[in-house]
């Protein structure tokens, strides 16, 4: 081997493999980068607020006098958005990718994908226009108590907007169960649901849930569609008729006035941030887990 | 049912009446699903509408080419619009030899070692991080640590990292996607790594590679957060002319014009939409052609 | 009751096109009840496309297009008033490959009686089931175990069980053996000869050592063609067509 490799100089060779390595480093970079900021200013913040009182506070108040630090309306907030949309997208979601992969033809699949395509491709902010211009209408045309920024809007073009990666990540994992498990049961005498029903989405249970998690944890990491219309109250509330705020949306109304460093107020920024980046890693690291593992079952 | 059995008619009456409710069962539940699927569309149907209905008649040259302003009349997304094509082309100029580069080594170098598959978890898990948290990062470190302040190249540089993971995903499938006989046939001619990733490789994985590009940078095009993070939510009257000058981007200005009381800011906001999707598209159709051009081959 | 040779089956001039193209020409086959019928012939001949046929298993497939008559008991299985979920509870079928569903060996065995609603003791049902394929003192004590932990050979066995358990009158097997190894085969093959006693079965095979062993008619077919049909012994043996001397002698295919 040592003959064969001193045999020419190989250092272009060698150091074009650190370069690329370094390129997909700089992915652990990014991680590490972000960890690290968001822990120490975090940790600044808890030197000034207790971890109970922004844990377990139930009135969050950093830019009014008197000044509370409690995360749970922000929270309660971002629970309702989660459920909310989680209303929407799941199931239509799931039925999306049981008739695209059990019953749509060639020239289906053709159509009904694009179309999820440019849902999934159209801009967050367009979702938030569409919340406040169409769908909050539309809602207090029904409830007439409905703020007119409201949790329900945001839910709804929320649930809207995850759909597509809902239907796409069901419909993979549908398609990956083998077509002879359905023949299988076809030939036991079963009609199409009890094909789709017991076998198919059994068998892809796993890659469901995945998916399921991912788009929960797209819905708590979702910013504009909430910022412009659930509003900017934080409220310990489950009425989705009524304005709340999201911890995304806390993010950016602070961000929107120019918070010099250093301050308390600038380090909430992190507090709440650490906390969605938190809660939406843990998601991802389970859905992705759950995901590698169904993906091995059939290969 | 006409096949022979030889049970009891009654029984068969029951067994018939069975069946029936079982393909009743599945029928629905098909209709169900066909059902659900279609309100997507019309859905997307709605929605495409209500921007066009409200904005299209402010789409005008005068839109392109004003200012934003207090007056709705002589507001425009000149600013808003170049921004865009700024921070799109700087980011297209960080990310893509990096996202590049980086799926080659994990496709192509990285040996099977923990490191590796580090590398490859925290990949996938940062291409599901919340965009706002990116724009966190770029507050902290390129606005204020390294001092760019609100100008394009940290607005580009931010965006970049948010579209990374998406990249090197995209491009590892196009580089897969490439048959191994052809690398077995240029090494055993005693090509050199690096020889047979560029000769072989990287010219058959091109057009995938690039399709993954433009889709991940029409994310970046439509992101907002991140931007609004960075502090580019501001009135910027002028074109920027080069990579440290302050900018605005259309998503921030729909942004702005959306969060406006007034209604004919919303028609403003609308008309904003139609020139961002517009961008959006072109981009997808270069997309698919760029796919078509290299399924064709 | 007249139990020989009397027609369950039977398919009377069937062409089968897939998007155009035919893979069965014509082809006029009876299946005699009680017996174990081999269709041989070489990769691509048709034959695993006409098996599909006979419990309208091409359903399912896009393209696939079908004409001539396939009689049930003297019932046009195509027949627009026949429901082909009724038609595959009288006519099981075992596949290429090994399909048990993810879930318990019992619940496997379970699961068509159980969606079709047969009555009786569902434990019983799957105790005979699985006696009858000679899988039950295998597998007696670990019923609830998943049946993907079990062996290639049992889980192909597990399969024919499924399919017994419907208690069909026909069970279609198309290359059931071709997965597994010379044990598991052998176990299949005496299997299919105690089965005969109860079911009409109809096996597709490349093997021609297996179809000689186990059929008691064989059908030769080639390019989608029946080239040959008669009894086992004597298509074996005293082939009428050079084509069929020539493809069970080994000279191709």
């Amino acid at each position: 081997m040592s003959v064969l490799a001193t045999s020419r100089n190989r250092w272009g060779e060698y150091l074009l493999g650190k370069l690329f390595f370094f390129c997909a480093f700089i992915s652990v970079i990014t991680t590490v980068t972000v960890i690290a900021i968001l822990a120490v200013e975090t940790f600044g913040f808890f030197q000034e607020v207790s971890v109970s009182e922004f844990l377990f506070g139930t009135e969050w108040r950093p830019l009014l006098h008197p000044k509370a630090y409690g995360i749970l309306p922000l929270l309660a907030g971002t629970m309702l958005i989660v459920v909310g949309s989680s209303l929407v997208a799941l199931p239509i979601g799931l039925a999306c990718a049981v008739y695209l992969s059990e019953y749509a033809s060639e020239k289906a699949r053709n159509i009904i994908k694009p179309v999820l395509e440019v849902l999934a491709g159209i801009p967050t902010v367009v979702y938030g226009y569409f919340a406040l211009t169409f769908v909050t209408p539309v809602i207090r045309g029904m409830f007439e108590s409905t703020q007119v920024f409201n949790a329900a809007s945001a839910a709804i073009v929320v649930g809207i907007m995850v759909l597509p990666m809902v239907a796409s990540l069901c419909d993979d994992a549908l398609r990956s169960v083998p077509a002879s498990l359905r023949e299988g049961a076809y030939s036991l005498g079963a009609t199409s649901f009890e094909v789709s029903a017991r076998i198919v989405l059994p068998a892809a249970l796993s890659g469901i849930f995945a998916a399921f998690v991912l788009a929960v944890s797209r819905a708590i990491g979702e910013t504009m569609a909430v910022t412009l219309a659930a509003g900017a109250t934080p409220n310990l509330t489950l009425n989705p008729l009524e304005s709340i705020q999201t911890m995304t949306a806390y993010i950016v109304q602070v961000s929107l006035g120019d918070t010099p460093s250093g301050t308390l107020t600038y380090k909430t920024l992190f507090a709440v941030a650490s906390l969605l980046f938190g809660i939406t890693l843990l998601m991802n690291l389970l859905a992705n887990h759950v995901m590698r593992k169904y993906q091995e079952v059939y290969e | 049912m006409t096949l022979a059995n030889d049970n009891p008619a009654n029984q068969q009456a029951a067994a018939a009446a069975r069946l029936k409710r079982r393909h009743l069962v599945s029928w629905a539940f098909e209709k169900a699903c066909l059902t659900l699927t279609l309100s997507a569309v019309v859905v997307l149907g709605i929605l495409l509408w209500q921007v066009f209905s409200d904005g299209i008649h402010w789409l005008d040259l005068q839109f392109l080419q004003s200012f934003p302003s207090r007056f709705v009349e002589k507001a425009g997304v000149k600013s808003a619009l170049y921004g865009t094509l700024w921070l799109v082309s700087l980011t297209a100029l960080i990310s893509l030899p990096i996202g590049v580069l980086g799926a080659i080594y994990l496709e192509e170098y990285a040996p099977t070692s923990r490191l590796t598959r580090i590398i490859e978890i925290n990949i996938a898990n940062l291409a599901g991080v919340p965009s706002i948290v990116y724009g966190i990062l770029g507050l902290a470190i390129f606005v204020r640590f390294m001092g760019l302040e609100r100008s394009v190249l940290a607005g580009a540089m931010t965006m970049s990292l948010l579209i990374l993971p998406v990249i090197v995903i995209s491009a590892k499938e196009a580089i897969r996607a490439v048959p191994s006989s052809i690398r077995l046939a240029a090494f055993a001619v005693g090509a050199t790594q690096w020889q047979v990733v560029r000769a072989h490789v990287l010219p058959e994985a091109l057009p995938g590679i690039l399709t993954g590009v433009i889709l991940a940078l029409s994310r970046a095009i439509g992101e907002t957060a991140p931007l609004i993070m960075i502090g580019a939510l501001t009135y910027v009257a002028f074109i920027p002319e080069g990579p440290m000058d302050e900018f605005t981007a259309l998503p921030i200005q729909i942004f702005n014009w959306t969060s406006r009381p007034q209604a004919e800011f919303h028609e403003l906001a609308a008309a904003g939409i139609i020139v961002l999707l517009a961008v959006l598209l072109t981009m997808n159709a270069v997309a698919v052609y760029i796919r078509y051009r290299g399924t064709r081959r | 009751m007249n139990q020989v040779n009397s027609t369950i089956l039977e398919t009377r001039d069937v062409y089968i096109k897939y998007a155009g193209e035919a893979a069965v020409k014509g082809v006029t086959l009876p299946i005699y009840e009680k017996k174990i019928t081999a269709i041989i012939g070489p990769s691509g001949c048709g034959k695993s496309t006409l098996l599909r046929s006979l419990n309208r298993m091409n359903d399912f497939i896009d393209m696939v297009t079908q004409e001539g008559e396939i009689l049930y008991r003297g019932t046009d299985l195509y027949a627009p008033e026949v429901d082909p979920v009724e038609a595959r509870l009288r006519i099981g079928m075992v596949f290429q490959r090994p399909n048990p569903f993810p879930k318990s060996i019992y619940r496997n065995v379970a699961w068509g009686p159980t969606i079709n609603g047969l009555e009786g003791d569902m434990n019983l049902r799957v105790e005979r089931a699985l006696k009858q394929a000679a899988l039950w003192e295998e597998v007696k004590d670990r019923l609830d175990d998943s049946a993907l932990n079990l062996s290639g050979g049992q889980q192909q066995r597990l399969c024919i069980a499924r399919a017994l358990a419907m208690e069909p009158e026909v069970i279609l097997m198309d290359e059931p053996c071709s997965a597994l190894d010379p044990v598991s085969t052998a176990r299949i093959e005496d299997l299919l000869f105690e089965l005969k006693e109860n079911y009409t079965i109809v096996i597709v095979t490349h093997n021609m050592q297996q179809a000689s062993r186990v059929s008691d008619y064989t059908a030769f077919m080639e390019s989608g063609i029946l080239i040959e049909y008669g009894d086992t012994e004597q298509v074996f043996t005293r082939p009428a067509q050079k084509r069929t001397e020539e493809y069970v002698t080994g000279r191709f295919g």
